[in-house]
């Protein structure tokens, strides 16, 4: 499939998903859809954005109110645990990364094999269980990658290359008969981070992964085949 | 709390959160002291307590100081982007509480779609909010109750049709229509 042509009936089909899309109350398969079709339809993606911006907008006519007495030095108590909670995030996401780096050798090594049968004219693919895996992109700009193992139980690994996206992001996949499941968050901080997690459902049922930030965008996407 | 700060003035938001970002515990001060009463009121206009609205407007700056470092201004205002956490949030939170959502009767959801232009607004006018009230008062009140309860209060399109008593297709055209008008109003202001 070609990243970029556009079709006029599934933009016109999508249109109308659109403004819901942007207020963020589509749920379920139309939602899965709507995304499936965004990542290949610049056009869609851009009224989107103008109805997203719309939408932010009408926030600002909300009134002003004083909060009660008090909520400056209890936010401050917040602000300093969730200092060191982060803190501490950050020391687990090392020892997490280092998992993820061995499983990830072991089934580069899977991969290596099939490479290697494919190479001496076997035609034989079930030999080995090479893990799907695709490249995590932002408007043509590799962000990361992705990859789910084929065996059982299914480990999704994802790792994300750049110095400039930090905080907590959540992973969602898109499966094959459209519906989206969170897989989890995870914390992306300085100029690389890794980070694995246990799916419920195989490799083959995934059709795509995003990483979406805290505010709904969606920061990098891949499309998965097996 | 009461007192504003006196290095509040002048600092845009960019700037702020650019300190936020590299942990300037000042930065961070101001920031909470002019927005905290815009969290508060969005927070409290959708989940309608005290103390629930509290812990999202403090949820809220929690987030806002651990993902500074991503704000995208390409993508909107600090004004905005603060609000859609603020708003994510307190829907969770009441989605949380209510496993099905009812019609919102307060005070700030009757403001909001009893809202009129003022003599004074202009389509030119300078401030985002006028502009905002401009588009809003533009769309005829079934559009603007559908619009307002979906973007300020998170109601699903099905959730409309049952607040409002009305089919499901019904529901989802006055949003989608109260959109495009609302987008039409907002993109003619600001164009020169």
């Amino acid at each position: 499939m070609s990243q970029y042509t556009r079709d006029p009936d599934k933009c016109q089909m999508v249109q109308d998903d659109l403004a819901e899309l942007a207020l963020g109350i589509l749920a379920g398969r139309e939602r899965a859809e709507v995304l499936d079709h965004l990542e290949s339809c610049a056009h869609c993606g851009a009224e989107l954005e103008s109805l997203s911006t719309a939408a932010d907008t009408l926030l600002m006519l909300t009134p002003e109110i004083e909060p009660p007495l008090g909520f400056e030095s209890r936010l401050s108590e917040k602000l300093r645990e969730a200092a060191q909670r982060d803190r501490s995030r950050r020391f687990r996401r090392v020892s997490a990364f280092a998992i993820a780096a061995v499983l990830v050798a072991v089934l580069g090594f899977g991969v290596g094999v099939f490479v290697s049968n494919n190479g001496t004219g076997s035609p034989n693919r079930s030999v080995a269980a090479a893990p799907a895996l695709a490249q995590l992109t932002s408007n043509g700009r590799v962000m990361g990658q992705v990859v789910i193992s084929t065996d059982q139980p299914t480990w999704m690994f994802v790792t994300v290359d750049s110095a400039k996206l930090s905080g907590d992001v959540s992973c969602e996949v898109t499966l094959n008969n459209g519906q989206t499941l969170t897989v989890g968050w995870f914390n992306l901080s300085g100029d690389y981070s890794a980070w694995a997690a246990r799916l419920t459902v195989s490799a083959a049922q995934v059709r795509s992964a995003r990483i979406v930030a805290a505010d709904g965008a969606v920061i990098a996407s891949a499309r998965l085949s097996v | 709390m009461r007192k504003r700060h006196g290095k509040d003035e002048g600092v845009s938001d960019e700037t702020l959160l650019s300190g936020i970002a590299v942990g300037d515990e000042q930065a961070v001060l101001t920031f909470v002291r002019r927005y905290q009463r815009r969290l508060f009121g969005l927070a409290f206009g959708i989940v309608g307590d005290v103390g629930t609205a509290e812990d999202v407007a403090q949820e809220a700056f929690i987030r806002i100081v651990r993902h500074a470092s991503v704000f995208d201004a390409r993508r909107g205002s600090v004004t905005t982007w603060t609000l859609t956490i603020t708003r994510n949030l307190a829907i969770d939170a009441v989605r949380i509480r209510r496993s099905i959502p009812v019609a919102p009767d307060d005070r700030v959801f009757l403001e909001l779609v009893s809202v009129e232009r003022q003599p004074e607004d202009t389509a030119l006018a300078a401030d985002a909010m006028t502009r905002v009230r401009i588009a809003l008062s533009n769309l005829p009140m079934e559009q603007r109750r559908a619009v307002v309860l979906a973007a300020m209060y998170g109601r699903t399109a099905v959730e409309v049709a049952a607040v409002e008593s009305i089919p499901l297709g019904t529901a989802k055209s006055r949003i989608r229509l109260g959109m495009a008008k609302l987008r039409e109003t907002l993109v003619i202001s600001e164009s020169p």
